[in-house]
């Protein structure tokens, strides 16, 4: 075989067309499945996005409304929204303007090393920017909650509260560990594989 | 996005005008016919969503191979994630299935299996340039598809060709 001979093969070939595809049935599922993904992604927009105003809301009314002993609850109010506000950033950041599946091959390519990346980043720092706040509002308040019983229960209770507090480090261990596992298992190979890729295409 | 019908009028242009683009792409990277049908799916779904950005700057065959290619490396990237190898008995069936046609015989359909094969023994962006070198596109039109320079697309070209022509040298001393 020669390239001649191996050029009219490759150019003989007789795809099927569109004839025998039903293209309106076929947009059809593409219309449905663009519809889900946009309602799966508002939907956690919403939960990440709410979570942090719920646990303010839920520490704005113990701190004004149980007395001076859950005061410290407003302190942890500011982290909250502060978790809601990166979210909120966030899925700006991500819905900006990016490269498509139209774009040149090698400008998709670093689009795609850069969002993987940004992702590295955003798991790899998932405790300063979501864990300790969130954990500064849930100590805050078992903290206050602790402090306004009165003396004898709150002996009685010290195990009780020690015990939230521990299994809740214990949630946010496991929270932790398991960003750090997609960092390692899932991003890491990702971007190593796409690095190799991109200098394929940048070689001169 | 809107299903407006001037939308849908070129999808079905698109499918009818360049199917030999979307299948060769397929079958560029894919290794079994189930793959291919997922593969397909995949590149009619990114096809369909870019039709509102296309304004026509570029050619129509510019763009759709572009959409090709990237969601052809995409999907070999999830796949690859998704099972830790890609199966060495290849099954090219498919790809003689596709490509049958009165005027087709066993030796022809056996040269395209032994050729996909190549491909397929080839690095993505090998794998690339070729499908675009047997398509017949210039330098210049690979380099608007790749986002490299013609020169940098004459490199590589030629590298890609020599590791071609090895693993093809391993089917048959034919090839030159």
């Amino acid at each position: 075989m020669n390239w001649n001979e191996m050029e009219s093969a490759w150019n003989r070939q007789v795809p099927p067309g569109a004839a025998g595809t039903d293209v309106k049935a076929l947009i059809e599922t593409f219309e449905a499945r663009r519809r889900k993904l946009a309602a799966n992604l508002l939907w956690r927009d919403l939960r990440e996005a709410g979570a942090g105003l719920v646990g303010a809301a839920v520490l704005g009314y113990l701190g004004l409304h149980r007395g001076p002993g859950f005061r410290t609850c407003l302190l942890a109010i500011a982290p909250m929204l502060g978790v809601t506000a990166f979210f909120i950033l966030e899925r700006i950041r991500a819905h900006r303007e990016r490269p498509g599946f139209d774009a040149p091959l090698l400008t998709k390519l670093e689009a795609d090393l850069a969002e993987l990346r940004h992702q590295r980043r955003l798991l790899s720092s998932v405790g300063t920017w979501y864990l300790a706040p969130l954990g500064a509002g849930i100590a805050a308040m078992l903290a206050a909650l602790y402090f306004s019983l009165p003396g004898p229960v709150r002996e009685r209770g010290l195990v009780y509260f020690a015990g939230c507090l521990a299994a809740t480090a214990l949630l946010f261990w496991g929270v932790w560990a398991l960003n750090r596992r997609a960092v390692r298992k899932g991003v890491e190979p990702a971007i190593i594989e796409l690095e190799r890729l991109r200098d394929q295409f940048s070689q001169r | 996005m809107s299903r407006n019908p001037v939308n849908e009028a070129l999808f079905k242009q698109w499918l009818d005008s360049h199917k030999g683009i979307i299948f060769k792409a397929t079958w560029s990277f894919a290794h079994t016919p189930a793959d291919a049908a997922d593969l397909r799916q995949e590149i009619l779904l990114q096809l369909w969503n870019s039709i509102p950005a296309y304004k026509g700057a570029a050619r129509e065959s510019t763009w759709i191979y572009r959409v090709c290619l990237n969601t052809a490396l995409s999907w070999r990237r999830n796949a690859n994630r998704r099972t830790a190898r890609i199966d060495p008995e290849a099954d090219l069936g498919g790809i003689a299935a596709g490509a049958a046609s009165p005027a087709d015989d066993a030796a022809h359909r056996e040269m395209l299996e032994k050729l996909y094969g190549a491909i397929h023994a080839l690095g993505d962006l090998d794998r690339v340039l070729v499908l675009l070198m047997l398509d017949g596109l210039a330098y210049r039109e690979m380099a608007e598809i790749t986002g490299q320079t013609e020169n940098s697309v004459g490199v590589a070209l030629t590298r890609a060709r020599k590791r071609l022509a090895a693993i093809m040298k391993g089917v048959t001393d034919e090839l030159e």
